[in-house]
């Protein structure tokens, strides 16, 4: 019976490209509290930018990822010190007013430059399948999913370990207890969201030879990137990774037994239940929801 | 006799029109404002575009070349109906702001719905171009009409070309025939499904595989899906796709080796769009989709009248895009739009009831008016779907092409049954 294997790995490499693009939401919403409404507008802009540098220089996706990195950390730091920075001390309210506007305006950018058609980055490989027993697993999937693993990992040691990670949650958990240890408070939330903003380019780079990029394609995939970084607990992020895959479980199971159109409902149902439940997420430390509000 | 007279009055207007094209602009007397209502923002801005481009097209023909509608100059007042929300409040806002009596649109069937009731609230004649909804037209109002076939129709076409062509093409009888059905779960999908699943199993006895799958068209994976097809293995995929789930599926289809024999589809959206070629090139060979008429179609076939309008049209959107070769989206503003101008020449006004009776009136047989389409609307407001002829395209190395019904074409089927994906060359 080759359908279980197959569900097993369809719901590996969906989680993994989830995960993908929540490791840099976690950043910016578990870790600095600011819900990014435009996170799925910086994934769009990274597809586009894999598209267009495929074909207008023929740049495999792949080699984009290495120029994306110092890219989008620009385009994090010169977003967050020109949009950002006025809002990062305001209520929520301004954040997310301030978010949903920058994200009207990167969406409505894109519709101008690129038109609203759906462009897909049709590599020579696009059709290479790696096969294990009954399963199939996408190429291009396949190393998003390893990315999204190394990417958590790498990021969770950083944020444990590294000083500068340390000083990164110690300004989630207290931003003027940090202050008065004499940590830079602007700057961490400058270099946080960067950082976030980088992981969500190099996710959209990778996404682009898997998905058609259009100006709202980020959308279909940030909400499910929210709930995973909600379920996983704030902050967590081997907790995200955990949960975009139990999420792509419910999505792949759900569709396979009960009907594909069932499986938002079902892993909505889900993550109602265990904030009911769990307020603090599924791997969250109780009370973490409440740090920094 | 009925329709003599109107093939008549439609002759007489394109034949003196054409013959002082310039010289009729000149006399145009006076502008008559037009509300045009299309999503030109959001997910559905690629076709809402496309159809303003047709409306721009056509009134431009009109003003130049066709006298104007009622003797003036037809003018474009648009709005931007992202979603039914913005669909209504902008219906609203070009009755009661821009002051006009008609609006064109949406071509969505999520939009359609909330911009017609919004319409009718301010007493405003609603000319619905493309949405297929069928309940756009079962609501009891007055005021709306639509010039394309509704979904019913469309599934109604697509189970005509496969009992009566694919069929015999796989040497099979109609009922020997084993289909699934796969479609978005909007009103579009379901109601293009549910009227193909009626007729294939009640006329043709065909035999239904699996539970109809819907699903919301920005899903990440149809993975799950495919497996259940794989298990069905039916001989005909009817796949109503929206947008870019036709491309998910298509690559995660190929990837999963899912073998079927044809894949049919219909309208403008999912294997319609360009988008569609655009993203497989000549791996996207093979899926069938009913449409307006494509590269191939014979206009000599069509009547007189229809054959000058056509013309005209092809060579204004040839003008205008470089294509020889208009797109669905363009084909069925402006088809709607001329249809719009010969009714509101023979009311000579946009009064509701004067406007309505002539417009039941209308009656021209197929290959009349542009798309080689006819007129006769139904009491409800719906252009009766055997007077809107349709076409079956399919994907040929990176285009679509019309194959079907094969008197009004040059070009064939292929890849009928489908064989291995990497054999559709």
């Amino acid at each position: 019976m080759e359908v279980i294997p197959q569900l097993v790995v369809s719901t590996i490499l969906l989680g993994g490209l989830y995960a993908l693009i929540a490791v840099g939401l976690t950043l910016i919403f578990g870790v600095m509290r600011v819900v990014n409404f435009a996170h799925g507008e910086f994934l769009m802009l990274a597809m586009y930018a894999a598209f267009w540098a495929f074909t207008l220089l023929h740049m495999d996706p792949y080699l984009t990822l290495f120029v994306s990195l110092p890219l989008f950390f620009a385009v994090g730091w010169v977003s967050y010190r020109v949009v950002m920075r006025p809002v990062i001390h305001a209520s929520h309210n301004a954040q997310v007013f301030t978010t949903v506007g920058l994200s009207i305006l990167l969406q409505n950018a894109a519709l101008v430059l690129f038109t609203a058609d759906a462009q897909f980055l049709r590599t020579d490989y696009y059709t290479v399948v790696l096969r294990l027993g009954g399963a199939v697993f996408n190429l291009a999937q396949t190393v998003a999913f390893v990315i999204a693993v190394l990417a958590t990992v790498s990021l969770f040691a950083f944020l444990r370990w590294s000083y500068t990670g340390k000083i990164m949650r110690a300004t989630a958990q207290d931003p003027q207890v940090a202050s008065l240890m004499g940590i830079d408070t602007g700057r961490i939330y400058a270099l946080t969201w960067a950082v976030g903003i980088t992981c969500v380019g190099a996710a959209g780079v990778l996404l682009a030879p898997i998905y058609p990029v259009y100006p709202t394609a980020g959308l279909q995939f940030v909400l499910i990137a929210y709930i995973a970084v909600v379920l996983g607990g704030l902050g967590n992020m081997a907790g995200a990774l955990i949960a975009a895959v139990i999420i792509a479980a419910v999505e792949v199971i759900g569709s396979y037994t009960i009907g594909t159109a069932w499986k938002e409902v079902l892993y909505l149902m889900l993550f109602i239940f265990v904030l009911v439940v769990r307020p603090a997420g599924l791997f969250g430390q109780r009370g973490a929801e409440a740090l920094g509000t | 006799m009925k329709n003599m007279k109107w093939v008549a009055v439609a002759t007489a207007i394109i034949a003196t029109t054409l013959g002082s094209g310039a010289a009729m602009a000149q006399a145009l007397q006076g502008e008559y404002k037009l509300g045009v209502l299309e999503p030109l923002t959001g997910n559905l801005a690629t076709q809402g575009k496309l159809h303003l481009e047709g409306y721009e097209v056509m009134r431009d023909l009109i003003n130049t070349k066709f006298g104007g509608v009622m003797g003036r100059k037809l003018v474009l007042v648009t709005g931007d109906a992202t979603d039914p929300t913005a669909a209504a409040s902008e219906a609203a806002r070009l009755a009661t702001r821009e002051g006009v009596k008609i609006i064109t649109g949406t071509f969505s069937s999520t939009l359609c719905g909330a911009a017609s009731e919004a319409a009718a609230r301010q007493n405003v004649i609603y000319w619905e171009t493309s949405c297929v909804d069928p309940r756009f037209t079962r609501r009891g109002l007055k005021t709306t009409f639509r010039t394309e076939i509704d979904g019913i129709g469309f599934g109604w076409y697509n189970i005509e070309f496969t009992a009566k062509y694919l069929a015999a093409k796989l040497g099979k009888k109609p009922n020997e025939l084993k289909i699934a059905f796969l479609a978005e779960d909007s009103s579009y999908g379901q109601s293009v499904t549910e009227a193909a699943r009626e007729r294939a199993k009640k006329e043709f006895g065909m035999q239904e595989v699996g539970a109809p799958e819907y699903y919301t068209f920005t899903t990440n994976d149809l993975t799950p899906v495919i497996l259940k097809l794989k298990a069905a293995n039916p001989d005909i995929l009817h796949h109503i796709a929206r947008d870019q789930d036709a491309i998910l599926f298509w690559r995660q289809a190929r990837e999963q080796n899912f073998q079927v024999k044809a894949v049919v589809h219909a309208g403008a959206t999912g294997y319609g769009n360009n988008g569609f070629g655009k993203a497989f090139g000549n791996d996207a060979n093979g899926p069938f989709v009913l449409a307006e008429p494509g590269p191939g179609i014979m206009i000599d076939k069509f009547r007189p009248e229809g054959q000058v309008i056509e013309r005209a049209f092809r060579e204004a959107m040839k003008a205008k895009t470089g294509s020889d070769v208009p797109t669905s989206g363009h084909q069925l503003a402006a088809g709607g739009l001329w249809i719009l101008k010969l009714v509101l020449d023979a009311a000579k006004t946009d009064n509701l009831d004067p406007f309505y009776a002539a417009a039941m009136k209308l009656d021209l047989p197929v290959g009349s008016a542009l798309n080689g389409w006819g007129v006769k609307f139904e009491s409800t407001g719906q252009n009766s779907n055997e007077r809107v002829q349709h076409y079956m395209l399919q994907w040929q190395n990176g285009s679509l092409v019309t194959v079907w019904p094969e008197a009004f074409t040059t070009n064939r089927a292929k890849w009928v049954p489908l064989g291995a994906w990497d054999q559709r060359k």
